[in-house]
């Protein structure tokens, strides 16, 4: 065979391209931001979102592999179908029953989300899971243990050659594959979000309730996330069982004391009990305790102002923070127990 | 065939994505962790200026952003600089640098810590990993500088349990932003640069205060402190 200068360049080439795609045959996921909603915070190029990425996510969501004696997963205190959060407990528990000071936070829109936890003190989403990890009252395991039963499993160094192109398991990798499957957990299909693109119409009642909310809740609520991500003083009194100051503890700041977290309001009729440390069981109760404010000069201006809501006028509010429970979300399959 | 082989070989070379540095044109920076002017030791006895006879079992911390000066004012900047040194693991005590040949080095800077962007920006990978047991959970931040072990003055009077001492020095928001500059300046051809414990423990009585594991006005105190234990001798 005669040599042949420009047939080994373009051979060499051929096979340069073909091996360039050899650690990409992953699927990108498209993350869809629902019309007139703003640019989410996550930056989504740190962390580019694969089928293969989520699904192993999703795996990790549900596997207690992730706490020190194999009992507790993610999805243990985060069940989809209340808007992943712990229904029914107003404090949630962790391995061998142990109790922690808060109310598990309802998971959704998190590709929006500034800070995580009631206080704020996580600053990334892909750090969140640190802290539920080594929580000594919820996971109580190292992130580095959690790595070494990982990489332990046929099934996850499989996954995660899948996702990442490498049976390589690290920290990072686990919290970014456990990212890309929360920053899918899109709710934005509820009867609010229908009527606000014209394919519903609110009942009457549902339209007295909006005008109330618009009135009275969305200055920190505010749509479409229903949160500010804000810090406030909501007005509970504080529990000295648990002693805990909010945001105070994470700033420093005296004017943090017994701040926290504005949360969603979606899907909220599956969400109870309410508040940081789960202390209302219903909807009535949350909506009666800002009733029952006003002239206090502890309360940030937006709840300076007595409510004054008759009896009426709650249910009409109560109808309507229904309309924000998104069912589809709730029992979307591709969000479930991985069944494989 | 020949000069088939060599196009090859040629091809083969262009393709490679590395090219590997020549050996020659690389040094160290080689961190010596001493107490005063002897080597540290894990669970061996030292006494502080304070009295306190101490014994240690963890020193990790960050060292980050490396520039090299040199005396001609030119500056080597090392990218994506980020190390983990550990006493536990002795080859992370060396940081190799690429050297700019036929050049004095002036001085060297870097930072002790992580600095406030990289703090917020999620999972990172190496020796930023959160497995490394170098990253708060509860608030996110990296630690700085991890000093753990036992001291016969940290009683159970003064909450020593156990007669153990932890001082886990970080924080990365103002006003409580614990990463600290640090410019040495060598004084021969082989980048050594001591870190003398000595320093940071002469600014503490462990009687009183042993334990620090929070960002805050104390932290910041140790973080000021640590500036001195980085030194050439």
């Amino acid at each position: 065979m005669r040599f042949n200068l420009r047939n080994t360049l373009f051979l060499g080439l051929a096979i340069y391209i073909s091996l360039s795609f050899v650690k990409k045959l992953t699927e990108p996921l498209y993350f869809e931001i629902p019309k007139g909603w703003p640019k989410p915070h996550y930056n989504f190029n740190d962390n580019p979102l694969t089928e293969e990425g989520f699904q192993l996510g999703r795996h990790l969501f549900y596997d207690p592999i992730l706490s020190k004696d194999n009992t507790i997963s993610c999805a243990s205190c985060h069940l989809q179908a209340t808007g992943f959060t712990h229904v029914d407990h107003s404090l949630s528990h962790g391995i061998e029953g142990r109790i922690g000071t808060r109310n598990s936070m309802a998971l959704m829109n998190l590709a929006w989300s500034k800070s995580f936890m009631w206080d704020g003190g996580v600053n990334h989403l892909d750090v969140q899971p640190i802290a539920p990890i080594t929580s000594s009252v919820e996971m109580d395991e190292t992130l580095e243990n959690v790595v070494t039963k990982l990489q332990k499993s046929t099934k996850y160094q499989n996954l995660f050659e899948k996702a990442f192109g490498t049976s390589q398991i690290t920290g990072q990798r686990v919290l970014k594959a456990l990212s890309q499957f929360e920053l899918q957990l899109v709710s934005a299909n509820s009867k609010y979000d229908k009527v606000m693109r014209k394919e519903a119409v609110f009942t009457q009642q549902e339209q007295k309730g909006y005008a109330l909310f618009k009135a009275n809740c969305a200055s920190c609520h505010n749509e479409p996330l229903f949160t500010s991500e804000k810090f406030e003083n909501n007005g509970l009194t504080l529990d000295t069982t648990l002693n805990d100051m909010g945001r105070m503890k994470i700033s420093n700041k005296q004017e943090d004391y017994l701040r926290f977290k504005v949360p969603t309001l979606r899907n909220s009729q599956f969400t109870f009990p309410y508040m940081h440390d789960g202390r209302f069981k219903t909807l009535t109760e949350v909506v009666k305790h800002y009733n029952s404010l006003g002239n206090n000069k502890n309360l940030p201006k937006q709840l300076s102002k007595p409510m004054n809501l008759s009896d009426d006028e709650r249910v009409d509010l109560v109808a309507f923070l229904n309309t924000l429970t998104d069912t589809e979300f709730l029992y979307n399959k591709r969000f479930s127990y991985p069944r494989e | 065939m020949n000069k088939k082989l060599y196009y090859i070989v040629l091809l083969l070379l262009f393709c490679s994505k590395g090219i590997s540095q020549n050996r020659t044109d690389s040094l160290s920076l080689n961190f010596n962790v001493k107490f005063n002017h002897e080597p540290l030791v894990f669970h061996k006895q030292y006494i502080s200026s304070n009295k306190d006879i101490i014994a240690f079992e963890t020193f990790k911390c960050y060292i980050s952003s490396i520039q090299i000066h040199y005396s001609d004012n030119s500056v080597f900047t090392e990218k994506e600089s980020y190390h983990l040194l550990d006493l536990e693991n002795p080859n992370s005590l060396h940081i190799p640098i690429i050297r700019a040949t036929n050049k004095t080095i002036s001085k060297v800077v870097f930072n002790i810590g992580i600095d406030s962007l990289t703090s917020n920006s999620g999972a990172l990978a190496g020796d930023l990993d959160p497995t490394k047991g170098m990253y708060w959970a509860w608030q996110s931040g990296y630690i700085n500088m991890k000093i753990e072990g036992k001291s016969s003055s940290c009683n159970p009077e003064a909450s020593g349990r156990k007669n153990a001492f932890q001082f886990h020095v970080g924080g990365y928001m103002q006003p409580n932003y614990a990463m600290r500059k640090v410019e040495v300046i060598p004084n021969n051809s082989n980048l050594d640069i001591t870190i003398d414990v000595a320093e940071f423990f002469s600014e503490i009585k462990l009687s009183e205060t042993n334990s620090i594991m929070i960002p805050g006005k104390k932290a910041m105190k140790l973080a000021d402190s640590s500036i001195k234990m980085f030194k050439t001798e």
